[in-house]
């Protein structure tokens, strides 16, 4: 062929370059046959016709990609070595809120790196190079997410309890369990149900009730690092959302026989991502000695208004209709924190983070944003902890909890509309009985009880002694944790340092 | 407040975290260390993954490469996330200067006619080589065994489709600003004789489910494509006249350079594991019986096509090239199967 | 039952220097827009569509601004990309 004389450029227009520069990239192999290339995409039951009409409104190309990747991090690392070195974590609002950084190291970032892991997955096998493109860039922020994370808690391992060790009490400890076991199913099933597991219900539909309670709870309390590090992460979240939303309109559009599939999952995917935000919920009501807003306005906000309100009538459209079990959540939002920490309170002893009883000025705030709950419900439960409290001691349960067969949960959460009755629902599969924490968890474990008969249940392997010995202390030296890590937050290691390093200021100033 | 608490000395409970400290000790560890190693779970996994009972989700298994302790290899270049972009940003922008300049001045269009001819139609389309090479990458990235490989991997993932996207950007500058050139060189990979061979290669290496020995049978290929492509013909580029090709080959040689360092390093470690050395050993030259020739008859084709355009003595170079290649693997102590081409 | 006309959109911002420019030009081209601030945020939303247009960022920083860097801002946004080109961004649902 010949090279066409030059001509006055032409600018290609954004999506025209776009399009040639990764699109087009593509070709179909034609020595080997294209389905043994990608042999995962078929087996999920999902139909797709025409790849070509992804579409991708970012048109990111590496070389911009890299831009404002670079610049976005050069913003966040100088802020991480300036508090490091001005010793920023004593302008904090109080020593206890950094439990929950501690519940967010431990329990967000090997999460994160899944999430990097399988978007690979997708950048490998899906069929189509738009979405492939996508996913693989989707893949390097989830691996910058994970990295960022970690380097912006990394100072406070230095001088506080309970970071020190993330990776293995991931892999180890009851309460982290639940995150686990929620992206290990989303990692292990297929690409298209991973899509919709994470891509759409994850990061679209309940992102911001993860993440904009903790980085506003960060810039609340003078966690600078913290929020700087989840603004910046969240800048490239938006990118995951349209990812997500891209991805469920693909294969609803597709082809009519994947609507019912997708809302399957997408049932499954709300009440899996639900149960997983009860920690957060916990976290926003109780952990914040400053509270931005509470678990209630929160999913008033980002769930009911923006989802409800928003999304589901434009997908709609399409047959999809609002998840099963959503208005089981609805009617959960005036409960699932408090029954959530009550549970961590509980079991303090056997965590990496510590609580304690709700001071006043916490109690008094908590009944205004709860004024239909917390006083009958939840104060009577604090009243008497307070009382072992004044005694000296500190309620710890010391039993070892059932767990939910699918959130892994301990069996805490109560009946549908009875808020002091608490649920069990069951189900027999292959002859065994199986416990679940819900109407959403037994729905979920009824429709895959294969999978989730195989969950690796905290509990379940101590019982086994497949968790260091029979009694709680070798439990806990096996998951990696310290003396100083658990318990009542006040009098504890970091409580004790808290309060000196402020007392020498003092006296200082 | 905060000033005076500023003047505190607040000695640390510790230096680094746990896992750190019981391989190192308790130091000061690096943001590269902390960001990498022990990062991928390793235990304890909920369920099997329905897409492959089979084995776990993170599975030594998934190669017949291995370490006995994945961490025992480390990325030589300290690459996390954040010196990544920064550094993959410059090279983007210092890309982005040189094609600007060539297209200022039109200095691809003043190229002699043969090598505008070999750009078009040997050196575009191997844009598409790169996004092969991208896929069989991105199958390390979520199939290999700890962090400090999987981080390696994505890396090199990205800049395959930056490297792809590079070329791109070269023919649509050629092409005055459209992308008609690419289109023509999207068929010369489809159907240029001379192509086909590393065309298959990709092709056959995306149906295997070892990334291990995909990876190294990719880095093969890319020894023999960048040694004569973008090194050879740097050189061959500016005697010919075409100082504009040797300006667009530094670039991807100066990517190459920095690829080698870790895949090198890789293989070093394989081959030296305390365990399993000898295992990986025998895979990598199994690697070798499979598809050293047909990796030396690919790269073979291609430099009888850039003879075939600019008569540089392209094929002997990819010769020669070749057979020190061959002789660098010899001396990890690895077997390389003779070749006729 | 509402419509695509009238359900609303949104986008969250980082609340900085950098950033008053966009609110304020994004102020200025929506009518009916909401202003809510929060810790380190601020939330604009509006019925129905929130445009983006390059020339009034550019017009109030002074400086060039290519729509790619909307993402160095964003926080979050609820809505449809609808457009994302050179010169403009619009959130809009699609049904």
């Amino acid at each position: 062929m010949t090279v066409p004389a030059q001509k006055p450029a032409r600018k290609l227009s954004m999506k025209q370059r776009y399009s040639a520069l990764t699109h087009d990239l593509n070709w179909t192999p034609t020595y080997v046959p294209e389905a043994e290339a990608f042999p995962y995409t078929t087996f999920e039951g999902i139909k797709i016709h025409d790849w070509s009409k992804w579409e991708d409104p970012f048109r990111l190309t590496v070389d911009a990609y890299c831009k404002y990747q670079a610049e976005k991090d050069r913003r966040l690392y100088a802020v991480l070595d300036s508090f490091a070195q001005s010793q920023g974590q004593l302008g904090l609002s109080d020593g206890s809120y950094l439990n929950a950084m501690k519940l967010f190291l431990q329990g967000i970032a090997s999460e994160e790196y899944q999430a990097h892991r399988n978007f690979a997955y997708l950048a490998r096998y899906l069929n189509g190079p738009g979405p492939r493109f996508a996913a693989l860039c989707q893949s390097l922020d989830e691996l910058r997410h994970a990295q960022t994370e970690i380097h912006a808690l990394s100072h406070y391992n230095k001088h506080f309890t309970g970071f020190h060790d993330w990776k293995k009490m991931h892999d180890r400890v009851w309460y982290l369990s639940v995150p686990k076991s929620f992206f290990d199913d989303a990692v292990t099933a297929g690409p298209f149900e991973f899509l919709i597991a994470i891509g759409f219900s994850f990061e679209y539909l309940l992102t911001n009730l993860l993440f904009v309670p903790f980085m506003s709870g960060a810039a609340f309390n003078g966690d600078l690092p913290t929020m700087t590090f989840g603004f910046s992460a969240q800048s490239d979240e938006s990118r995951h959302m349209t990812l997500g939303l891209e991805a469920i309109k693909f294969m609803l559009e597709q082809d009519e026989d994947n609507v019912p599939i997708v809302q399957e999952w997408l049932d499954k995917w709300f009440w899996r991502g639900y149960r997983l935000l009860a920690l957060v919920a916990a976290m926003m009501d109780y952990f914040l000695p400053k509270r931005v807003m509470s678990w209630k306005e929160s999913f008033e906000l980002y769930f009911e208004q923006q989802m409800l309100g928003g999304l589901f009538p434009d997908l709609a459209y399409y047959g999809i209709r609002p998840p099963r079990h959503v208005e089981q959540a609805i009617e959960e939002k005036e409960i699932l924190s408090h029954q959530a920490f009550w549970i961590l309170y509980q079991f303090s002893h056997a965590a990496a983070f510590q609580t304690t009883v709700p001071d006043a000025a916490a109690q008094e705030w908590l009944t205004s944003a709860y004024p239909e709950t917390f006083p009958k419900l939840y104060q009577p439960l604090f009243e008497k902890a307070q009382e072992v409290m004044d005694g000296g001691g500190r309620f710890f349960n010391m039993g070892l909890p059932q767990l939910c067969q699918v959130c892994q949960i301990p069996m805490g959460f109560t009946e549908p509309g009875d808020p002091t009755t608490i649920c069990q629902r069951h189900s027999i599969f292959k002859g065994e009985r199986y416990d679940m924490c819900s109407d959403g968890c037994k729905w979920i474990f009824d429709r895959e009880p294969e999978k989730y008969v195989q969950a690796w249940l905290p509990v379940h392997q101590i019982y086994q002694g497949n968790c260091g010995g029979p009694t709680i202390p070798d439990v806990l030296a096996w998951y990696g944790m310290q003396p100083d890590d658990g318990g009542d937050y006040l009098g504890s290691a970091d409580h004790q340092a808290w309060t000196a390093w402020h007392a020498t200021a003092a006296k200082e100033g | 407040m905060q000033i005076e608490l500023r003047t505190q000395v607040i000695e640390p409970r510790r230096r680094t975290f746990t896992n750190l400290a019981e391989r190192f000790g308790d130091r000061p560890a690096s943001r590269y260390e902390e960001g990498t190693i022990d990062v991928q779970a390793t235990e304890n996994f909920h369920y099997r993954p329905l897409w492959g009972p089979t084995r776990w989700q993170y599975d030594p298994e998934y190669s017949a490469l291995r370490l006995t302790d994945p961490y025992s290899f480390t990325d030589p270049r300290q690459l996390y996330y954040a010196p990544y972009v920064q550094s993959r940003s410059s090279m983007q922008e210092a890309f982005s200067k040189s094609l600007d300049y060539l297209e200022s001045r039109s200095l691809l269009g003043r190229m002699p006619e043969a090598w505008q001819q070999l750009v078009a139609n040997v050196l575009l389309p191997l844009r598409h080589y790169e996004a092969g090479a991208q896929l069989i990458t991105t199958e390390g990235v979520r199939f290999c065994y700890g962090t400090t490989i999987d981080a390696c991997c994505t890396f090199a993932a990205f800049d395959r489709i930056g490297n792809a996207q590079q070329l791109s950007r070269v023919g649509i500058v050629l092409s005055g600003g459209s992308a008609e050139l690419l289109g023509a060189a999207k068929q010369a990979w489809l159907e240029a004789p001379a192509l086909q061979g590393l065309r298959r290669l990709e092709e056959e290496l995306l149906t295997e489910r070892d990334w291990g020995t995909e990876l190294v049978t990719l880095d093969l290929a890319d020894r023999l494509v960048y040694g004569l492509m973008y090194q050879f013909l740097d050189e061959a580029a500016l005697l010919g006249g075409a100082g504009a090709y040797s300006l667009i080959a530094q670039h991807l040689n100066t990517w190459f350079a920095d690829q080698r360092r870790w895949i090198d390093a890789l293989i070093a470690t394989w081959l030296a594991d305390p365990e399993v050395a000898d295992a990986n050993r025998a895979a990598l030259d199994a690697v070798l019986a499979a598809r050293w020739g047909q990796v030396v008859e690919a790269v073979s084709d291609l430099a009888a096509a850039v003879d075939a355009h600019v008569g540089v003595g392209a094929v002997d170079a990819a010769r020669s090239n070749a057979a020190a290649v061959a002789a660098g693997l010899t001396a990890l102590g690895l077997t390389v199967p003779e070749v006729s081409a | 039952m509402t419509t695509t006309a009238d359900r609303p959109v949104g986008i969250d911002l980082q609340e900085s220097e950098e950033t008053r420019a966009l609110v304020d030009a994004i102020e200025a081209d929506n009518e009916d827009l909401t202003v809510l601030h929060m810790p380190g945020i601020v939330r604009l939303t509006k019925p129905g569509r929130l445009v983006i247009n390059q020339a009034s960022v550019e017009q109030r920083l002074g400086r060039p601004w290519e729509t790619h860097e909307l993402q160095l801002a964003i926080v979050s946004y609820f809505g449809h990309f609808a457009e994302w080109d050179d010169d403009q961004i619009l959130i809009a649902w699609d049904h």
